[in-house]
């Protein structure tokens, strides 16, 4: 038979066409490519310990994850990149969008840029997944129904349990109030809702002194002798960076902490430098969603401080737990999709509407997603001690409150100062 | 190297520019939408720095003040038209350039980059602490705006930044290039080089210091509120780390690595440190102790940066194609 130079350019153009149009051999080249998941981590500066903590926590849930199968039978694999100010952590998002074609981008602690990148995520039409940020101008939300983008818990939520807590514990035990707190919105607000909580249950207060430190500053005796001067009969303090243990210190050295009571809502994110030398037993200590050594930890917590703690050498704070909600919530939503639609890879409206209202066991307790696409998780906090086998404090195991967020979080389109009057907090 | 080669290689490295779009993945026009902003900002700076001899390690100042202004023009009044906000932006860079000029450029040296750090410091301050009216740690947002009028309603910001906008950035660059370029040409950017080399000669021939200086201080100030409105816009946001001494640093450092005693050396800097950093990003999370090395690097073997190794690289091959062709004639 002979064989036209015009025959053999139609064959060859069908079978092109035939290995290259869709649905024909995509579901076995689907499978067959792993999973791609861009994370965006801070790794430097004043969050790196946070960072790294939610990292590693990524990199312990894909090596199960990879063990089980993956997701829905793909492989994990993670493309990492650096979060660091808005305008260039928005170009590394970018990358792993348009660059790397990931299927999902995961991480930002910084409530900053979360802020600043949350447009652009929507504009991406890229699933994404904030560890710890936010969109939220202070309290106010700015992206309130997104589609593509998840977003942690409201900042305000360790503040709203401290107070609560702080009520509960020492109403009529206090008078006189001071803060130090980081100057910029987190802090502010912090501060300001604790003011809010103890007008709200009638606690009469006198705040004698308001210290607002720039975040990072290692330089806090101005700001001690300030504290020390106004005489305080409690602290509430939102320090949370690599300030905190600094701070602790010279509070210490500066006998500010004896007899002075104490709310640290986020010391946790710090817990490790929390030495029993200088930080006192008894103050209110927040570890947000994952304290490591929670007696009641369940047995998938248990296992992950334990690999922490053998392979690093060190205990995980709470950025281990939105980080492993984000994924471990991602894996769930897409095999829900892709079992809802016979097992082929879903789409990413699919997994979307299998994300909102989903709730997955994380390693700090149960996390789930509302339907505005902020997420619910479980708080721990309690009282300081130094009865255990660490150089640090613990909380002492007969005090340990937990919260779901629920509780601690004001519901979708409402104000939060609003909110606060009128909750119904469970004191 | 001769006037026409210099500009021809300027036609070529435009003409690869403007194929970006065109041929490299859509991440990379994105990511060379700031290169525009920080060309631009860098082709006034260099003005001050390169031409005029001062030195400002608060530069980042006007960067912070364009995008600031591009905010509250789209944001606040609502005016969505780019060039307003481009204009508004100049005006206001004019406007605070010349008060803070007028100070500094009394001063020269350390003095001057101590006085024009605490300008930045001064203006980081005011952002970060006026929550109410810049909305301190978070910022502004930049929203989206129209481009001579058009909305291109039908790319989503990533397609028209790596699109639409990226053309409209490397015109507007080409632009100030040009203006610059005719700004250091003329009579002013002689004057401004004689005060360089030696004020006290040029004030004895009748230069008037102080006006000049100030002069490419605004001059300088208009183009990086103008770098900073297309960083505004560009990221969304103007947040208080834009005019962080910081970003000043950077605004430095790219200046160095291009080279300041060139036209268009920072420019090449700003590309080549743009290029390099998202390299670097994804390669190591250690990238900024290697830009570190670099920068060193370039300050003890390339003090005249990339654009001073291109030209002697390209005079040595001047220098030895021209005895070759003489022999070559010799011998026919």
């Amino acid at each position: 038979m002979k064989l036209s130079r015009r025959a053999l350019l139609t064959s060859l153009a069908a079978a092109g066409a035939g290995v290259t149009a869709p649905g024909v051999f995509a579901p076995a080249v689907a499978q067959a490519k792993p999973c791609r998941i861009g994370i965006l981590a801070p790794r430097s500066g004043i969050a790196a310990s946070a960072g790294e903590s939610g990292l590693r926590a990524t990199q312990w849930a894909v090596e199960k994850f990879n063990v089980g199968g993956g997701i829905a039978g793909r492989k994990i694999e993670l493309v990492i990149e650096e979060e660091t100010n808005p305008k260039d952590t928005i170009e590394r998002f970018q990358k792993l969008v348009q660059q790397e074609k990931v299927d999902c981008v995961q991480g930002i602690v910084s409530t900053g840029v979360g802020l600043a990148l949350g447009p652009v995520a929507e504009e991406a039409r890229a699933l994404t997944i904030y560890w710890d940020g936010t969109t939220q101008d202070g309290v106010d939300e700015k992206l309130p129904n997104p589609k593509y983008l998840f977003r942690s818990t409201d900042n305000e939520c360790e503040a709203v349990m401290s107070s609560l807590l702080a009520i509960k514990h020492w109403k009529g035990q206090f008078k006189t109030i001071a803060g130090i707190n980081p100057d910029y919105s987190y802090g502010r607000n912090n501060m300001a809702a604790f003011v809010a909580l103890l007008k709200r249950f009638s606690i009469e207060h006198e705040v004698v002194t308001e210290q607002w430190p720039k975040v990072g500053t290692m330089e806090l005796t101005s700001h001690v002798a300030a504290l020390k001067a106004a005489k305080p009969d409690l602290i509430f303090s939102s320090l949370l960076f690599a300030d905190l243990p600094v701070f602790m210190k010279q509070a210490h050295a500066a006998e500010l902490t004896k007899g002075t009571k104490l709310v640290f809502p986020a010391a946790g994110w710090q817990h490790t430098l929390m030495k029993k030398d200088f930080t006192p037993e008894g103050m209110i200590f927040g570890h947000n969603t994952l304290y490591f050594d929670n007696p009641k930890a369940t047995a998938l917590q248990r296992e992950f401080v334990a690999w922490y703690a053998d392979k690093f050498k060190d205990y995980p704070n709470w950025e281990a737990d939105r980080a492993y909600f984000a994924i471990a919530s991602y894996k769930d939503a897409v095999e829900n999709a892709a079992k809802a639609k016979g097992a082929s890879w879903p789409a990413i409206d699919d997994v979307i509407g299998a994300l909102e209202g989903s709730s997955v066991e994380s390693l700090g307790g149960k996390g789930s997603w509302r339907k505005d696409h902020i997420a619910d998780q479980t708080f721990v906090q309690g009282f300081s001690t130094h009865a255990n086998k660490y150089d640090f404090v613990t909380l002492d195991p007969a005090r340990i409150e937990t919260m779901y967020s629920t509780e601690l979080q004001k519901p979708a389109g409402t104000n939060f100062w609003d909110w606060l009057k009128m909750a119904k907090f469970q004191i | 190297m001769k006037h026409g080669s210099a500009l021809l290689l300027v036609a070529i490295a435009a003409g690869a520019l403007a194929l970006v779009p065109l041929l490299a993945p859509p991440f990379y026009a994105n990511l060379l939408v700031p290169f525009y902003g920080y060309a631009i900002a860098l082709l006034g700076f260099n003005l001050l720095f390169g031409y005029s001899g001062l030195l400002s390690f608060g530069h980042a100042l006007f960067l912070g003040l364009g995008a600031y202004t591009a905010a509250v023009v789209a944001g606040v009044w609502g005016i969505k038209e780019f060039e307003v906000a481009l204009l508004a932006a100049a005006l206001a860079g004019l406007i605070v350039a010349l008060p803070l000029g007028w100070l500094a450029v009394r001063y020269r040296g350390i003095f001057f980059g101590m006085l024009t750090l605490a300008y930045g410091m001064l203006a980081h301050a005011v952002l970060f602490k006026f929550y109410h009216l810049t909305g301190g740690d978070s910022g502004m947002r930049v929203p989206r705006m129209h481009l001579l009028g058009l909305e291109f309603a039908a790319y989503n910001k990533i397609e028209l930044l790596a699109g639409p906008f990226y053309y409209y950035c490397l015109t507007l660059c080409a632009l100030a290039a040009f203006l610059m370029w005719r700004i250091v040409r003329s009579p002013f950017g002689l004057h401004l080089r004689s005060l360089r080399d030696n004020a006290q000669k040029a004030e004895y021939l009748g230069v008037r210091v102080h006006q000049f200086r100030l002069a490419a201080f605004a001059i300088s100030g208009i183009y990086g509120a103008v770098g900073g409105t297309i960083l505004g816009f560009r990221t969304g946001l103007a947040d208080p780390e834009l005019v962080y001494w910081t970003h000043s640093g950077h605004l430095v450092f790219m200046t160095v690595l291009g080279g300041f005693s060139s036209f268009l050396g920072p420019v090449i800097g700003a590309l080549a440190l743009t290029l390099l950093q998202d390299q670097l990003q994804s390669l190591t999370q250690y990238w900024r102790l290697v830009l570190g090395a670099i920068l060193a690097l370039v300050v003890i073997f390339l003090p005249r940066g990339l654009a001073g190794l291109a030209i002697d690289v390209s005079l040595l091959l001047g220098r030895r194609s021209a005895p070759s062709t003489a022999s070559t004639t010799e011998t026919a």
